[in-house]
């Protein structure tokens, strides 16, 4: 492991008066795994969409590669191009084909040729399985391979760390090995990833570290063989009790 | 204000009374027209629904201005009447505006579920009993909001019964601004009552919408 | 010829009406001018309207609220006043900028109709769902881009057929250009009927083309929006 890339110091954030993060630190290093679990509402997405700037935060520090996200003059744009982002709900564009979905920020934020984005596209789009399904609309295919469209269009503008929002949560039970197998590839080839989930088999698989939170708060932040064998929390053995259950 | 408001304010407040009754009977005229033709049409009358369409789709595509002009000349021309031209307006505006809210009638009775009529039907209610007691009266709630943006589409058309040579408040203001020449002055005074009037207008719709919806 | 010439009607009036449609042909010349106002009247406003409406309706869809208010308070204070009176503003009250009509025409009825665009487009940017943006946004595109390559073109497809309203509203509209002497459709066949005195045939003849012109919009409207298959909410209140 070295140097880390994406380094959190005492985040927090408050929508009015409700704390949604509270003073959350962690690291996360090239090559590492995390996968970041808690009950709902938690604050994981948020902490996620904080990292690469979709959510404001109002005090504490980001850094992604040494630049402070929140800060007034960091080009948000160019610090995004360098980490993919999969959501929850795939969130591919319903007006254009899965190649397009894959080519459009190659082109227009990374300003490569149509040519080498397209080429590059369908190279992804091979890699996830989906090669056949370059010229289909989202609205036509099953969720398991919308996940995996939106996951070739994060890989498309090779990020250096990957966030990963329940990207199965919202897929029927037969299609989450299908986006599992894919994200376990990467992870296998030394991608960086922060995955919030609750796939905790998938966890125990390939992640290094995992992160519990509850309330907003970081409660446990361990390798993920003592999380799983001797969490030091009472909320976290309580959730994993009841996530582990069934 | 400007004197040359304050001096014609009686003139001026005597076009807006004018304004004021032809926008109350149209409105008045225009939804139980539009009511009549909406059911009308949603029941599929046998003949009547079909000549209705046509009414609905007629009017629909006619300009405001046109509309008037067929109603102040074309109209008597053809039945060889004579009417004022108040009385074209407010002719104008009711076939007009009743055409609008019938469409309106006609959606807001289509956004009741058929479940809700089988169960009026269910409870040994007639068809008529049902749409009398449960459906017009749920949607004329929902349509609210539709028929108040009616009426205020109907408070600004007024305006153009100035074009026919109604002395409403817009025909009023540009006598006096033909009289005196404070095109300025006059312009913001008309706009700004107009702007108030349409406000108020819209607000009494959505509070009558929240006092029904609670 | 489709009602009788002369007799009693039900009603107990005298139908007097003798139809003669010669007249009309003859002023075939002055209708098509006024038709050609018409349509160039309709498309400088249309192409005005969208970008007033596209300008304000994004900045009411903003994360500012002084944004959104200001936005809000546009869009009210140009709906709320009569048409007529728009152009009145523009034609009467700013008369020391000595505009020619038709410019009056197109101003007052772009600035009018485009708080209502304004409206759709706000409606339609709502509609679009949030995520959207946002995973516009994490791929690195900047705001601009985002808006422009995957929310506005979403946002078209579902306000495509409120949009033709308006539109179609716009082009009916446009005939209270007449009001302040811009020599379009209804102005021409006031003309007309002025000379000819055939009341009824005018008025029925400009209706007809008024009709043609909104069909056109329509159908361009639908075209321009284009298949619908993915379209997520097919519906939307009309603004």
């Amino acid at each position: 492991m070295s140097k880390p890339i994406i380094i959190l110091e005492d985040v927090s954030k408050s929508y009015g008066a409700v704390p949604v993060l509270r003073g959350c630190s962690t690291a996360v290093s090239r090559g590492e795994v995390v996968v970041v679990c808690g009950p709902s509402g938690s604050g994981k997405s948020t902490l996620l969409q904080c990292i690469n700037g979709l959510e404001p935060y109002q005090s504490g520090s980001i850094l992604v590669e040494g630049v402070e996200v929140g800060a007034k003059k960091t080009d948000l744009p160019r610090l995004r191009t360098r980490i993919g982002m999969v959501f929850q709900h795939f969130e591919l564009y319903p007006h254009m084909t899965a190649l397009e979905n894959v080519v459009l920020a190659q082109v227009h934020a990374l300003r490569r040729s149509r040519k080498e984005a397209e080429a590059r596209g369908r190279r992804l789009l091979d890699r996830v399985g989906l090669a056949s399904k370059a010229d289909t609309r989202p609205g036509k295919l099953s969720g398991g391979q919308q996940q995996r469209i939106a996951i070739a269009r994060a890989l498309a503008l090779d990020p250096q760390a990957m966030l990963l929002d329940e990207p199965t949560s919202a897929l029927d039970p037969e299609m989450i090995t299908e986006v599992l197998d894919v994200l376990i590839e990467l992870a296998d080839e030394g991608m960086t990833m922060m995955v919030v989930t609750h796939e905790m088999g998938f966890a125990r698989r390939v992640a290094d570290r995992v992160i519990f939170m509850d309330q907003g708060e970081i409660i446990e932040d361990s390798p993920t063989k003592t999380f799983f064998s001797a969490p030091v929390s009472q909320r976290a053995k309580l959730f994993l009790s009841k996530i582990l259950s069934h | 204000m400007p004197d040359v408001i304050s001096q014609n304010m009686p003139f001026l407040l005597q076009g807006l009374v004018t304004t004021l009754r032809i926008a109350a009977l149209t409105a008045i005229g225009g939804t139980l027209l539009g009511l009549a033709v909406g059911v009308a049409v949603q029941l599929r009358l046998p003949f009547v629904a079909g000549l209705l369409r046509v009414y609905i789709e007629f009017v629909r595509g006619t300009p405001l201005l046109v509309m008037l002009f067929i109603c102040y000349f074309a109209l008597p021309a053809l039945m060889g009447l004579h009417v004022t031209a108040e009385q074209a307006t407010v002719l104008g505006f009711v076939l007009f505006i009743a055409a609008y809210i019938a469409e309106d009638v006609r959606s807001g009775l289509r956004s009741i579920g058929s479940g809700l009529v089988r169960a009026a039907l269910a409870t040994g209610l007639t068809r008529l009993q049902s749409l009398r007691l449960i459906i017009v009266p749920l949607a004329l709630r929902r349509i609210i909001p539709a028929l108040f943006n009616q009426y205020v589409r109907l408070l600004k058309f007024t305006s153009v019964a100035s074009v026919i040579g109604v002395q409403e408040f817009t025909g009023s203001a540009m006598l006096v601004n033909a009289r005196v020449f404070a095109p300025v002055s006059i312009l913001i005074f008309v706009a700004l009552t107009y702007l108030i009037l349409c406000l108020l207008l819209s607000s009494v719709g959505r509070v009558l919408h929240a006092y029904l919806a609670a | 010829m489709w009602l009788p010439g002369q007799g009693r009607s039900r009603f107990g009036f005298t139908v007097n009406y003798q139809f003669d449609w010669e007249p009309i042909l003859e002023s075939r010349a002055l209708i098509l001018e006024g038709l050609a106002t018409t349509i160039l009247l309709s498309l400088c406003a249309l192409a005005l309207a969208s970008i007033i409406g596209v300008i304000v309706g994004t900045l009411a869809s903003s994360r500012h609220k002084g944004a959104r208010l200001g936005a809000a308070a546009i869009v009210e204070l140009t709906r709320n006043i009569p048409l007529l009176i728009h152009m009145y503003i523009w034609y009467v009250g700013l008369a020391f900028l000595r505009l020619p009509p038709f410019l009056c025409g197109v101003l007052g009825l772009s600035v009018y109709s485009g708080a209502y665009v304004a409206e759709i487009v706000r409606a339609g940017i709502a509609s679009v769902p949030d995520g959207q943006n946002k995973a516009a946004l994490a791929t690195g595109l900047t705001r601009l881009q985002a808006l422009l390559l995957v929310v506005y073109p979403q946002a078209l497809r579902i306000v495509a057929p409120s949009l033709g309203n308006v539109f179609s509203q716009l082009i009916k509209d446009s005939s209270l250009a007449s009001a302040i002497a811009v020599m379009e459709l209804t102005y021409q066949a006031s003309a007309i009927e002025g000379q000819t005195f055939r009341t009824f045939e005018i008025y029925i003849t400009i209706c007809a083309l008024y009709l043609l012109l909104v069909s056109a919009v329509t159908l361009a409207l639908r075209l321009l929006a284009g298949p619908r298959d993915d379209a997520p909410a097919q519906e939307l209140a009309s603004a």
